[in-house]
């Protein structure tokens, strides 16, 4: 891999043959790397979790006797098979449902705010003038106020509207929340990149044979400009679900009963050091194999759609 | 390069000012929502009305408008704004000057993202230099391996677990070997002491530093990767220079925009994670206090202390891009 | 080349700075010796706000201004019985009007006198309406105290100033008697007399109030050095103390904890008494040498599950609240969450701990699931679809506590429930704001069975008190009677008599009563608790060696 620093970059001269090669290339790249395979399957796996949990558990997660609390894993087959937790909750059904709530919300959210902040980027970068001028200083008032602040701050202030039970409807306010205050970084590193590249000689190129400013945004500047991006996207998921995490341990995620893996790490940090370790180390576990799934989708799809590095 | 910081200040005074009437209208709304903080003051007791009216006018809460959802209370908003020209920041529900409470708390914080800066810069710099450099290689793999682990780790886990488990041990052992009152004896200490203020802060610093490293490794190593398939790098090898040489004065030089830009935003960050932090390891300090002041509705506290929060994070954005356009000149434009 | 010289010259700056430090690693003053000051360390777990006697309530405060200042009377550690101390004698014929003598030559820190006329001015100044002190509601029981109140209109502006700022019903006879009138009998009045609501204060005190809650001029054995709000408060001993409680060491350092638990510092030997969170619990009774230094007594507050009864609902039906109170197992949620801390509950009053308190005035206090499910069905049962939303204010031990009840109400009966913890419960509660049963902790002021039932359930207002909707003639006539009997003995027989009433109409349920516990280090021995706080008290401490 080291001779592609010494290789010729190429230069993408007509866009459309360019990228239909571009994408070919890049799924080609992807499912040969055996990396990427076991992350994609992993990832599958968890969301296959969050859409069907009672496959994986026939116990109700809120249904806690206290008389069978702290019972150690006892393997599968048994009647908890990862053990109960200090109220007698059957871990694995928490573990099951609880999957819901933390992933669909980093999902909905890292979404939502990259698309908000790619296209708000792009257009603040390139076209500069008032645009530029509001979009910035959207940019700044939303910066100012920093996005666990801000989370704490609003949810606090809804604290005592309810908006009604169901997955949905409970992460609908931590997810319009961390939506709002999540878009600004994305935003700022487009706009500096559309900033360097805009000068660049193929982009005064692309526009010189005609294209439109819509076509030479997506398709020359955003490819360049989203790499120092996606490197961000699959940490950003990975700290809204640990941002769902400090949410619980701060009183202000998801409510009893309803369970969500971040309570389940919130309790369980506790109970390391007493002496039940499993409670901390299974919703960790997912969390992380999770996590380093989605990283490693992240990094195969950022080499496979840099035209640079192929 | 003076019409642009000029413009840049000017734009901060509106930015603030926008900061502090949105603060004002958030708060307000609160109290109207959730209940008058002048309840909490009885506790369990039930106030008769003429306690409740004289607790009110003890919190500067009696205008009827913060019984009234929806009303913007823009009487009190002139009267706030007036005295914040005037340096005069308000107190807290007790009577507490909020410059008091901000002068104490602040250099707890400050002291504390100075030393998780420091952590990022160091982490991050050596690892996705190292990373970008052997790209590929089993070095490269290992370094996001271990960066997306440690991210991965809700950084309340890692205190938590620092302080049940390690800390005491180590904190027993040091000073039975090193002597009570002895340097590391201190930097182990379960809690922050305010008489050895820098001792006591470092690892909560640098753990809740590693905690947010992974996103400065992967920084690094994405912006470095480019700067090493830029032709300047081809010329400089080509010129004959040794490797070291290529990579401080060509890849991390052009390398350091994006960086220097997350520098500017992660001070803001930090601080959600410095409430954890300060939470956990008993350190008096901003993150703290206006988590318990938002809880408690304290008005006057949340709002004075955000701006005082906000004028500090403007000052540090305007420098940063005043650096921007300093380190690359293709950024200024007029 | 340069790398190697640079990792080597690394290290040796490491080492050197490392031995460096060893070697003046130990800091003289601290290891303490021949005239070092023995200080205690002790911790306050939230930022009080203030140092006034007048508007300090809660045991954070209380626990400071125990020790700097002196009351009238103080209670004994083991039976609680009040004896007097800045008092000569409290006398009365008819527990209407009390003559108090005090003790002559007394002073305050600052070399005032602590005479009649001290204790009058900061009983006026907190009886005054407008200074909105946490302690005034103390006071109503003294002639005089409605005209210094004033008048609000129904927006909570004030439409009449208080008439008076001065209580009409204390009256200062000489320098060194007091006495005071109430509004009817009361025989506990001498018995109320300890609480910090009471202490004196100095003129130079109200002359500065500002100052004076920040740095207290007391007249107790120790006076407050420094106060860092938040961070922490030192009290050095006085040296012109002159009354008998005083304490072998000189210096008492609190530091403030805004939610963190002390437990590691404990056992890292920076504090001298602490209590582990509900995990570390286990291991600690595991440790031998630990539980050589364990203290426990039984505690006074109270925990209990209140109704909406000013709403209409299931709650209505007290066979409805008889099901919730029996499917509770009180027993088993304690034992496997913080087993030891809490003891389960059967009566509303602490039995043994103040005079008048028995066990077992509650009938449905004990878990019996089927006894619940016929109590239910009897009620008409549960709606279906509706859930059970429980309220508490934030705090991490009480939401665990208040989730295994919901989970055992659950699994018994069958309702479903939420929980909802909420900062602002105290706004929402006096706002009547809730719409299913309430999580209620009551702390009594002093030690008497009435501090259990008056301040909460007797409000005199026939449309029920506004915490819970509960009003009975009958109670409220058997608490007067009480307050109209003549002796103390007979005073608490009647307030019985209230509990039984009670315990009939059972507007809430009992849960649990707390059990104060503490490890101390191995410098301190005589570690008495304090039976309503739970704190160490201070007095009686003896601290065996420097630091």
């Amino acid at each position: 891999m080291s001779d592609a620093v010494t290789a010729v970059p190429e230069v993408a001269t007509s866009s459309d043959v360019a990228s239909r090669t571009l994408t070919a290339d890049a799924w080609r790249t992807l499912h040969r790397r055996p990396d990427t395979i076991v992350a994609a399957v992993i990832l599958a796996f968890f969301l296959f979790v969050v859409a069907f949990p009672g496959l994986f558990t026939s116990a109700d997660p809120q249904l806690c006797m206290i008389s069978q609390s702290k019972i150690r894993p006892q393997g599968f087959g048994a009647t908890h098979p990862f053990g109960t937790d200090a109220f007698g909750c059957d871990v694995l059904a928490q573990l099951a449902y609880g999957a819901r709530p933390s992933l669909l919300l980093a999902l909905v959210v890292v979404g939502v705010s990259l698309l908000i902040g790619v296209v708000l980027g792009l257009l603040a970068g390139y076209y500069l003038g008032w645009v530029d001028a509001v979009i910035s200083r959207s940019i700044e008032v939303f910066l100012v106020i920093p996005l666990l602040l801000a989370a704490l701050l609003l949810l606090s202030l809804f604290r005592n509207v309810s908006v009604g039970s169901g997955t949905f409807n409970d992460i609908l306010l931590p997810a319009t929340v961390l939506t709002m205050f999540g878009w600004m970084g994305y935003a700022r590193y487009i706009r500096a990149s559309v900033l360097e590249a805009r000068g660049l000689d193929y982009v005064t190129a692309a526009k010189v044979l005609g294209a439109s400013d819509v076509r030479v945004m997506f398709r020359h500047v955003l490819p360049n400009a989203i790499a120092p991006v996606t490197a961000l996207v699959p940490t950003s998921i990975a700290g809204i679900i640990g941002a769902e995490a400090v949410l619980a341990f701060l009183g202000i995620g998801v409510r009893p009963p309803a369970i969500s893996w971040g309570i389940m790490i919130s309790n369980g940090a506790e109970w390391v050091t007493g002496g039940y370790p499993h409670l901390l180390l299974f919703p960790l576990g997912c969390l992380i194999a999770t996590v380093l799934s989605l990283v490693v989708l992240g990094d195969a799809l950022r080499d496979a759609l840099d035209p640079r590095l192929r | 390069m003076g019409r642009y910081i000029a413009r840049r200040c000017l734009q901060a005074v509106l930015t603030l000012f926008l900061v502090v009437f949105a603060l004002h209208l958030l708060t307000t709304l609160a109290i109207q929502l959730n209940g008058n903080p002048a309840l909490a003051f009885f506790g369990d007791r039930v106030p008769s009305a003429t306690q409740l009216a004289a607790v009110e006018q003890r919190y500067g809460l009696a205008d009827p408008c913060f019984d009234q959802p929806g009303n913007p209370c823009l009487g009190p908003f002139v009267d706030r704004v007036v005295a914040y020209a005037q340096g005069d920041f308000g107190t807290n529900l007790r009577g507490r000057d909020v410059t008091d409470i901000v002068v104490a708390a602040a250099p707890n914080t400050l002291r504390l993202f100075c030393i998780v800066t420091i952590t990022w810069l160091v982490v991050g710099m050596t690892l996705g230099s190292v990373a970008a450099r052997w790209r590929g290689k089993a070095v490269d793999h290992s370094v996001r391996l271990t960066s997306v682990l440690i991210d991965a780790f809700p950084v309340f886990v890692l205190l938590v677990v620092y302080r049940y488990v390690f800390s005491v041990p180590l904190s027993n052992w040091a000073e039975d070997r090193f002597g009570q009152g002895s340097l590391p004896a201190l930097w182990f200490r379960p809690s922050f002491d305010d008489a050895h203020p820098w001792a006591t802060v470092l690892v909560p610093g640098v753990l809740l530093g590693l905690a947010g490293s992974a996103a400065f490794v992967r920084l690094v190593r994405a912006s470095q990767l480019e700067c090493y398939s830029g032709e300047h790098v081809r010329t400089a090898r080509a010129k004959g220079l040794p490797e070291h040489h290529v990579i401080t004065h060509h890849v991390v030089r052009n390398s350091s925009v994006p960086v220097v830009t997350a520098v500017g935003l992660t001070f803001a960050d930090a601080l959600g994670g410095a409430v954890i932090t300060e939470g956990l390891m008993n350190i008096y300090g901003m993150g703290g206090v206006l988590w318990q002041a938002v809880r408690a509705s304290d008005v006057s506290l949340v709002v004075g202390v955000v701006t005082i929060l906000s004028i500090v994070t403007v000052v540090v954005m305007i420098v940063v891009d005043i650096a921007y356009a300093a380190l690359d000149p293709r950024i200024r434009y007029e | 080349m340069k790398t190697t010289r640079m990792v080597a010259a690394a290290a040796v700056t490491v080492t050197v700075v490392l031995t460096g430090y060893s070697a003046g690693g130990s800091n003289a003053a601290e290891v303490g010796g021949a005239g070092e000051p023995i200080t205690v360390h002790l911790v306050l777990d939230q930022d009080v706000g203030t140092m006034l006697p007048m508007d300090s309530n809660v045991d954070d405060n209380i626990a400071v201004l125990d020790v700097v200042y002196d009351g009238l009377v103080r209670y004994d550690p083991a039976t609680t019985e009040p004896h007097p101390y800045v008092a000569e004698s409290i006398d009365t014929t008819d527990n209407v009007v009390w003559t108090i003598t005090i003790k002559p030559d007394l002073t305050f820190q600052n070399g005032e006198p602590v005479d009649a006329a001290a204790f009058a001015r900061a009983w006026n100044y907190a009886a005054y309406g407008p200074n909105a002190m946490a302690n005034n509601y103390f006071f109503e029981r003294i002639e005089g105290y409605d005209a210094m109140q004033g008048e609000t209109d129904d927006d909570g502006n004030v439409t009449v100033e208080p008439e008076a700022d001065t209580l009409s019903g204390l009256t200062v006879v000489d320098d060194l008697t007091l006495e005071v009138t109430l509004t009817g009998p009361f025989a506990g009045f001498s018995t109320m007399l300890g609480y910090t609501g009471f202490f004196p204060v100095a003129q130079a005190c109200l002359d500065d109030i500002e100052t004076c809650a920040v740095q207290p001029i007391g007249n107790g054995p120790f006076q407050v050095e420094e106060w860092q709000q938040g961070v922490s408060l030192t009290a050095t001993k006085w040296a012109d103390y002159t009354l008998d409680e005083t304490p072998n060491f000189d210096r008492i350092e609190w530091t403030e904890y805004a939610g963190a638990s002390d437990w590691p510092d404990f056992l890292a030997g920076d504090l001298d008494a602490s209590f582990p969170p509900p995990a570390e619990q286990a291991a600690a009774e595991a440790d031998a040498d630990l539980q050589s230094r364990y203290v426990e007594t039984p505690g006074a507050a109270l925990t209990y599950l209140g109704f909406p009864l000013y709403l209409d609902g299931p709650w209505q039906d007290i066979e409805f609240r008889k099901a919730i109170s029996m499917a509770i197992d009180r027993q088993g949620i304690i034992d496997a969450l913080f087993p030891g801390t809490r003891v389960p509950a059967d009566s509303w009053v602490v039995p043994g701990g103040v005079p008048g308190g028995e066990a077992g005035t509650c009938d449905w206090c004990t878990f019996d699931p089927d006894a619940a499910v016929a109590a239910l069905e009897a009620a008409g049962g549960w709606p279906e679809g509706e859930v059970l939303i429980i309220s508490l204010g934030q705090d991490e031990t009480n939401e665990q506590y208040f989730k295994a009840i919901g989970d055992s109400i659950q699994a018994t009966l069958g309702i479903p429930y939420e929980l909802n913890p909420t900062p602002d419960f105290f706004a929402n509660r006096a706002d009547r704001a809730f719409t299913g049963p309430f999580r209620n902790n009551w702390f009594p002021d002093y030690p008497l069975n009435e501090n259990y039932l008056a301040p909460v359930y007797a409000s005199g207002d026939p449309e029920g008190n506004t915490q819970f909707g509960y009003y009975n003639a009958d109670f409220e006539a058997a608490i007067a009677a009480g307050d109209e009997a003549a002796t103390l003995d007979e005073a608490v027989t009647q307030y019985q008599e209230a509990e039984a009433i009670l315990a009939a109409d059972f507007p809430t349920v009992p849960i649990s009563f707390s059990v104060n516990q503490a490890y101390y280090s191995e410098r301190l021995s005589n570690v008495v608790l304090d039976p309503f706080s739970g704190r160490v008290k201070l007095r009686p401490l003896v601290v065996t060696d420097g630091e």
